[in-house]
């Protein structure tokens, strides 16, 4: 048996200490294994398992209402259908009005955009949406992934490196990847918080600022977002031509995946970027993508578009906005607090080795042109203070 | 308390306009802003309806739902009203409105539209009453002399009525059993009295 | 009151220092005057200084490649600065009243946002580049930051007073003006009137001695 020193200095008083139990320790019977039915394979199963039960009950509960919902709109269907021996003369009037059963434009005096349309039913199913879906279940999406990071970050604490760093420095990003990044960090706050202030400033601040002093710091907020929206179609296409390299799904992805990036099952390899990096640039890309384009057809109302194009384009816009600013909270946990050495990769742009080979090994590999070692006793002691085994002394 | 609706009848309404003509004339209404409309289906043909349509003041309101300021209220007549000096032209009001009440001065690019202006059912706004900022923002305020909104007493054929709501049904009840009495009468079938005729 | 304090006093002392201020450091430079030249001038002073002024406007051959990002993320903050600030329709209208007397033909709104855009990203992207970078970020001083970091909210709260509806974000607006007024003249951003004279000096003394600078 084998215990090193995990982490910490030999005069810190914290540290952590990994016990490696070696075939031989297991032969002369100290040590019992006992694993009956327990097989790694059926725990993996079992999580995998009720992960996706979760998620299949978190994604479909809140649906429950709409479903009993539609069940009374088809029953309002059938009573229309029947149709009555002596029907209103007016039915056919209002029915074209009210855009049942198509979109009917009359004509007026007045040349405007939509001044033929009557009734714009799109105007209801946009209010529903923003009022009812949009604010509540943004907010909770937000809310919840705050929530659990922080439980998360509590009870798991800050990852720290398995090894000491060795102080050798291999360059993880340029400056050009480092300031597009940085770019789009600014662009993306300023965006997101006058956008959340638009959003849930009614609720949050007319309390506390009044209803003039909230007017003023919307009108700054709808500047600010309008004026800056624009840019961040570049920020993301920068975003986009720097980093897409390397951010392909590989089969090392699935793997990483189905354990969990090693939070269940122990070390899994990653290259340059893990599976869920990989995740976040594409959600950042097809829903940023999606927000510029929503963004600037809302911006530019001048190019006649109707107000069902405007209530779609601010559903997306509402939709992509709200997910990315909760998918962040992630991102950011895990560039700054959640583990050691990470931070320094964007500021700096240099990683520490030891970083390099617990996090990212398979980059390591290509990066160092070194072959992976796997732990052995020889390493260990170079690394740490090695203590003497529990069991038998002899074995060492 | 009297709930203060309007009621636009489609088998009177000969499409005069006169009823925007009298609100542009009576709320100096400027140039590009559109408080009142009227609308025609099937224009030329036969079964050819006119509606005049302006804010409909809504009970449950989707403007003021939608308002990111909350700048709109409702009077103790059940006018919808809002208030300009809040309003911070971002167009969701209009977005959310059925009817497209709501009317911006300008349409330049970057979302500048401008502070929203609505038929106000001649009721003024937050301004003091007869004020001249009430007058300038918001038109004139007939409802605080005891009159009703304009368009509807310049209607040349009473097809548009304004009032409280249970006068209006009351109204438009008697024309709808005349109507019928009369279909009848003329020997025309009852259900050829429609558009689809 | 404070619409008032904006409008009066404080524009007030901040015209006086701004220009007390800039003519103070200028005269102060000339003051300084030129250490004696005794060597014989093998090319002229004055071709030297001109030229020096015009190559400053674009990059050496040998390092042009290494610094492209610069001069491009420059240009566009500078030039887009200096059209906003000129002839953006509420800047024309403010310097006619308070300053020219007289107006010139604006550009149009979405020109003006575009404008204020670019000038954004250029800032932004030059900010950043100072601090990531290790050479700037090792020779840059508080002034350089600070100069960086007052300019973006005084375009800031430009874009917030965009609207025109409401008259605190303008007053905002110019008492941070106001404040760059006052910083302007102790701080970097003095190359803006320096660096005619420093690029003619430094061509021109080199210039005397028959080198390209």
């Amino acid at each position: 048996m084998l215990i090193t020193r995990f982490t910490g200095d030999s005069d810190s008083q914290r540290f952590r200490l990994r016990v490696t139990i070696q075939h031989e320790d297991l032969l002369d019977g100290n040590i019992k294994m006992a694993r009956v039915n327990n097989k790694k394979s059926d725990r993996v199963r079992k999580t995998l398992f009720f992960c996706v039960l979760s998620l299949l009950i978190v994604v479909t509960v809140p649906l429950v209402p709409y479903a009993i919902d539609a069940q009374a709109v088809a029953e309002k269907q059938i009573k229309a259908d029947n149709v009555v021996a002596l029907p209103n003369p007016a039915i056919n009037l209002w029915n074209e009005v009210r855009q049942r059963n198509a979109i009917t434009e009359g004509s007026s005096q007045v040349k405007s955009v939509d001044s033929g349309i009557l009734i714009n039913k799109a105007g209801e199913d946009w209010r529903r949406f923003r009022m009812e879906i949009l604010v509540p279940y943004g907010a909770f999406s937000m809310a919840a992934v705050l929530l659990s990071l922080i439980a998360f970050f509590l009870l798991r604490g800050k990852m720290l490196l398995p090894e000491a760093r060795s102080g050798k420095r291999i360059l993880r990003f340029t400056l050009n990847q480092r300031t597009a990044h940085w770019f789009i960090v600014g662009l993306f706050w300023l965006l997101a918080i006058t956008g959340l202030i638009l959003l849930y400033g009614r609720i949050i601040l007319i309390p506390l600022l009044g209803a003039e002093g909230f007017s003023i710091t919307a009108t700054a907020c709808k500047d600010v977002h309008n004026l800056m929206g624009p840019l961040f179609l570049f920020a993301v296409l920068a975003m986009f031509l720097l980093f897409v390299k390397d951010n392909f799904f590989t089969g090392a992805d699935l793997k990483w995946l189905a354990k969990g990036g090693g939070m269940f099952g122990g070390h899994v390899s990653a290259g340059r970027f893990n599976a869920g990096e990989k995740i976040w640039f594409w959600l950042l890309i097809i829903f940023g993508l999606s927000l510029c384009i929503s963004g600037l057809i809302l911006v530019f109302s001048i190019f006649g578009q109707g107000r069902e194009v405007m209530a779609l384009s601010h559903m997306f816009h509402g939709i992509s906005a709200l997910l990315l600013i909760s998918v962040s909270f992630g991102h950011i946990y895990l560039g700054t607090v959640g583990m050691e050495g990470t931070l320094e990769s964007m500021t700096t742009g240099y990683v520490d080795e030891s970083w390099a080979k617990a996090h990212h090994d398979l980059w390591y590999e290509d990066m160092a042109g070194a072959s992976e070692t796997t732990e052995s006793a020889d390493k260990n002691s170079q690394a740490g203070i090695v203590a003497s085994g529990i069991a038998n002394t002899s074995h060492k | 308390m009297a709930r203060m609706k309007f009621y636009c009848d489609a088998e009177r309404c000969i499409e005069c306009n006169a009823c925007i003509t009298a609100c542009k004339n009576e709320n100096d209404i400027p140039w590009g802003i559109n408080r009142r409309r009227v609308v025609t289906i099937r224009d030329g043909e036969p079964g050819e309806r006119s509606l005049s349509v302006a804010c409909m003041h809504c009970s449950d309101a989707p403007c003021a739902a939608v308002c990111p300021v909350d700048c709109f209220y409702t009077t103790d007549d059940g006018v919808v009203l809002h208030d300009k000096d809040i309003c911070i032209g971002c167009g969701y009001c209009f977005y959310a409105c059925p009817f497209g009440a709501p009317q911006f001065p300008s349409s330049a690019a970057f979302s500048s539209r401008g502070k929203m202006d609505k038929c106000t059912f001649c009721a003024g706004g937050p301004e003091e009453t007869g004020s001249g900022e009430e007058y300038t923002k918001y038109g004139s305020n007939r409802l605080a002399e005891g009159k009703l909104p304009l368009c509807a007493e310049m209607c040349s054929t009473k097809a548009l009525l304004a009032g409280d709501a249970n006068v209006l049904s009351d109204i438009y009840r008697k024309r709808v059993v005349n109507r019928g009495a009369s279909v009848l009468n003329w020997g025309v079938q009852y259900k050829k009295a429609g558009i689809d005729s | 009151m404070f619409e008032q304090f904006v409008n009066g006093i404080f524009w007030n002392f901040a015209l006086i220092v701004f220009f007390a201020g800039i003519s103070w450091r200028i005269i102060a430079v000339l003051r300084r005057g030129k250490p004696k030249d005794l060597s014989v001038p093998r090319n002229s002073g004055i071709s030297g200084a001109i030229m020096a002024n015009i190559r400053g406007f674009y990059p050496r051959k040998e390092i042009a490649p290494r610094i492209r990002m610069q001069v491009i993320a420059g240009y566009m903050f500078h030039l887009c600065l200096f059209v906003l600030l000129f002839f953006a329709a509420p800047h024309v209208t403010f310097i006619a009243e308070y300053i020219t007397g007289f107006s010139w033909m604006p550009i149009p709104y979405w020109a003006f946002v575009v404008a204020s855009e670019i000038t954004f990203a250029g800032l932004v992207l030059l900010w950043i580049h100072r601090v990531l970078n290790p050479v700037t970020r090792l020779i840059s001083r508080r002034g350089d930051h600070i100069a960086s970091i007052l300019v973006f909210i005084v375009m800031l709260t430009g874009c917030m007073a965009l609207a025109q509806t409401s008259t605190e974000l303008r007053v905002f607006h110019r008492f941070t003006v106001e404040l760059l007024m006052i910083y302007f003249p102790f701080s970097a951003l003095m190359h803006a009137i320096m660096f005619v004279p420093s690029r003619a000096y430094t061509g021109a003394w080199f210039g005397r001695r028959g080198v390209k600078v």
